[in-house]
């Protein structure tokens, strides 16, 4: 028996391809159950028009008990969104990804809160600690605890996660 | 297992229509919203043995019971998702646990969490007294050091009626001066040329102040005593300014002074370098981009500096020592000639074996050489804190060879005469001897201001009529501590001059080819061949 995790990055996974992502979201590579890769763009008018970034999730044993990690990938000429919580080595500072993680949440609804996150942004500019954020941050970022002021909350991404 | 069931107000309102409230079991799908995993009602390959599953909020979602139990279990072990461990995440309704949780188990835990809580105010407060007992530790050897400084500095006489042994005698101001003594010789060290001198703080601080304590009470009661108070009379005129003009009074020299005297040195010095090396003193440019590095710098970088210096540019410590050579009299600069013919034959005697740093090939060599060297801080800062010691030391043996010439008496401005050998010093405060406290409580205000101003001014100029009238240990101490920086001074200089000449002379010594078959040189067509 496959462990709880593969099997509902599996369902995940299918759904996915059977459902399709939302408008602006697209899966770019899942070949096995530790790292997904999608490409997201912001839908409509806004700061990041015309831009796609490329966003990783990277899963342990213990999903979806325990946040996958997820960040912009900044490697291969692909760059972090510029945004007041992202840093430019593509860590995110979002509730969601850490203290207010849920198990209903699910990677398509992760891409969707980060999307209108991106979305609703009023101005274009990285972290005020940026700077040595980036020079002290290890290599995962779920083994941070952001302190930025305003972090992006889960709030808007519950009601279509779960079909009823 | 059913937990909670959501009851329409309606069932409830209505008994005789009895209508069945459908639990997580009625489902004709169960969904985990945890694993994901789905469950028909029929399903006949159900899994075996069957999960459990629960409904435990108000709103649609389901999970299986294990699954659920996990995660509670997971986001309550971090206390950042502990908030939300209980919690619906789409309806926000508070999930109810029913365990065995007997009354044992909450006092127990409940203990656990004051005992939490008694432990990290204990930490705190253990902290607190740790940096607390370490810097009170450290205060104590300061101002301890401080007074012992200060005692070496003024003399113990002095000490004894300005300060005592006895802390309890000291005024408030000793207890902020007394510690920042050492810091202050220690910093010194680490200054640029401009800093003030080390001793500056121990003249700028000791002269205003009064005599202290129970001996001071006596010295009082004895100047009052008619016999010895018409004495007093002889030797003090209603003028503030002391009998003796010489030595001036502390702050006098210190603002003065020692500034004047400073500069006259440091122009011989150049001169004498520029003489002995046969290049310039060129540190004024340099060392005016150090400073201003230095500034921006931490104390780690500033550490590594001062070792560079002590170990290659020794033109920059030279340099660097020039606020303590300030108190060198220029009457003294004619000793310097002698004094490096002395101190150059023993210094050659002592590094002949010896490649020591030297002139600019040297400088260069040792930039590399940025490593910090335990033994050279430490020969910084013990130098810096062994000051008043040598000072005291350069004092007495002034001292005693001031017994055999009278002029250098008269420099040092021995009085023998005056201090502990035939009466106590004179309090400061002569307006009480003098019953001038009539004068003063008759006075108006203005006339008070007037007065206090006078005496104010006259403690700051003339130094207290201690200072004056007390045998001038700080003085000859001053005088030899300039002496000694001019001795060490013209020591290292000797040492700069010999290593240079030293490399200037060098020769490869020249052989001839004895040894060599002579058939595997090619010679000149004249040597005689054999």
């Amino acid at each position: 028996m496959a462990s709880i995790s593969a099997r509902r990055l599996a369902k995940e996974l299918r759904e996915i391809q059977g459902e399709g992502c939302p408008v602006g979201i697209s899966l770019l590579k899942a070949d096995d159950f530790a790292t997904w890769w999608f490409s997201i763009e912001v839908m409509g008018e806004s700061l990041y028009q015309n831009e796609a970034y490329t966003l990783q999730f990277r899963f342990d044993s213990q999903y979806p008990i325990s946040s996958p990690a997820v960040q912009f990938v900044v490697t291969d000429g692909k760059q972090a969104p510029i945004h007041p919580h992202v840093y430019s080595n593509g860590h995110i500072c979002a509730s969601i990804l850490g203290n207010e993680w849920s198990p209903v949440l699910s990677v398509v609804a992760v891409c969707v809160t980060l999307q209108s996150m991106l979305a609703s942004c009023k101005k274009k500019e990285r972290p005020t600690d940026n700077d040595r954020y980036v020079r002290t941050a290890p290599e995962n970022p779920k083994k941070v605890r952001c302190h930025l002021p305003k972090s992006v909350s889960s709030a808007n991404s519950f009601p279509d996660t779960i079909p009823l | 297992m059913t937990l909670s069931t959501v009851a329409l107000p309606s069932t409830v309102n209505s008994p005789i229509m009895n209508v069945q409230v459908p639990t997580v079991n009625d489902l004709r799908v169960k969904l985990c919203y945890i694993c994901r995993e789905e469950e028909l009602y029929d399903a006949v390959d159900g899994e075996n043995p069957p999960r459990a599953w629960t409904h435990p909020c108000k709103c649609t979602l389901i999970a299986h019971e294990q699954c659920l139990l996990k995660w509670i279990q997971t986001a309550q072990g971090s206390s950042s998702r502990a908030p939300n461990a209980l919690k619906c995440p789409q309806c926000g309704a508070a999930y109810e646990l029913e365990s065995k949780d007997p009354w044992i188990l909450k006092f127990i835990a409940g203990g656990n969490r004051v005992l939490q809580k008694l432990g990290s105010l204990f930490t705190v407060f253990g902290a607190a007294t740790v940096v607390c007992a370490v810097g009170t530790s450290l205060y104590i050897i300061c101002t301890t050091y401080g007074a012992w400084a200060v005692q070496k500095f003024i003399g113990k006489e002095m000490f004894d009626t300005l300060l005592t042994d006895d802390p309890s005698n000291w005024p408030w101001t000793a207890f902020i001066n007394l510690p920042l003594l050492p810091i202050s010789l220690i910093l010194s060290r680490f200054q640029s040329t401009n800093e003030l001198s080390p001793i500056i703080p121990i003249l700028l601080v000791w002269p205003p102040t009064y005599p202290v304590g129970e001996r001071s009470r006596r010295l009082q009661d004895y100047w009052k005593k008619p016999e010895n108070s018409t004495r007093l009379g002889s030797l003090f005129s209603n003028t503030p300014s002391p009998t003796r003009s010489w030595p001036p009074s502390p702050v006098l020299f210190s603002l003065f002074g020692l500034p004047i005297i400073r500069m006259i040195y440091r122009s011989c010095y150049a001169h004498l370098y520029y003489k002995l090396m046969g290049t310039r003193l060129a540190v004024a440019t340099r060392d005016r981009n150090r400073r201003g590095l230095r500034f921006e710098e931490g104390p780690f970088v500033i550490r590594i500096r001062a070792n560079v210096q002590e170990e290659g540019q020794q033109q920059d410590q030279q340099q660097q020592q020039q606020p303590q050579q300030a108190q060198v009299d220029p009457q003294q600069q004619q000793q310097q000639l002698q004094m490096v013919d002395q101190a150059a034959e023993e210094i050659a005697a002592a590094n002949q074996d010896q490649d020591p740093d030297a002139a600019a090939v040297a400088v260069a060599a040792a930039e590399q050489l940025i490593e910090i060297n335990a033994s050279s801080l430490g020969r910084r800062v013990g130098g810096a804190l062994m000051i008043p010691a040598i000072s005291s030391a350069m004092g007495s043996l002034l001292f005693r060879l001031s017994k055999h010439s009278s002029l250098l008496r008269q420099f040092l401005g021995v009085r023998l005469g005056m201090g502990s050998k035939k009466f106590p010093l004179p309090p400061p405060v002569v307006m009480e001897l003098f019953g001038l406290e009539g004068e003063w409580e008759g006075a108006g205000l203005v006339k008070q201001f007037v007065m206090g101003c006078k005496l104010g001014m006259a403690a700051l100029w003339g130094g207290t009529r201690t200072w004056a009238e007390s045998d001038p240990i700080w003085w000859r101490n001053t005088v030899g501590l300039g002496l000694f920086i001019a001795a060490k001074d013209c020591i290292h200089l000797a040492h700069l001059w010999l290593a240079k000449r030293e490399l200037e002379s060098r020769k490869v010594k020249n052989r001839d080819f004895q040894g060599v078959d002579i058939r595997e040189l090619d010679l000149i067509p004249g040597f005689p061949q054999p």
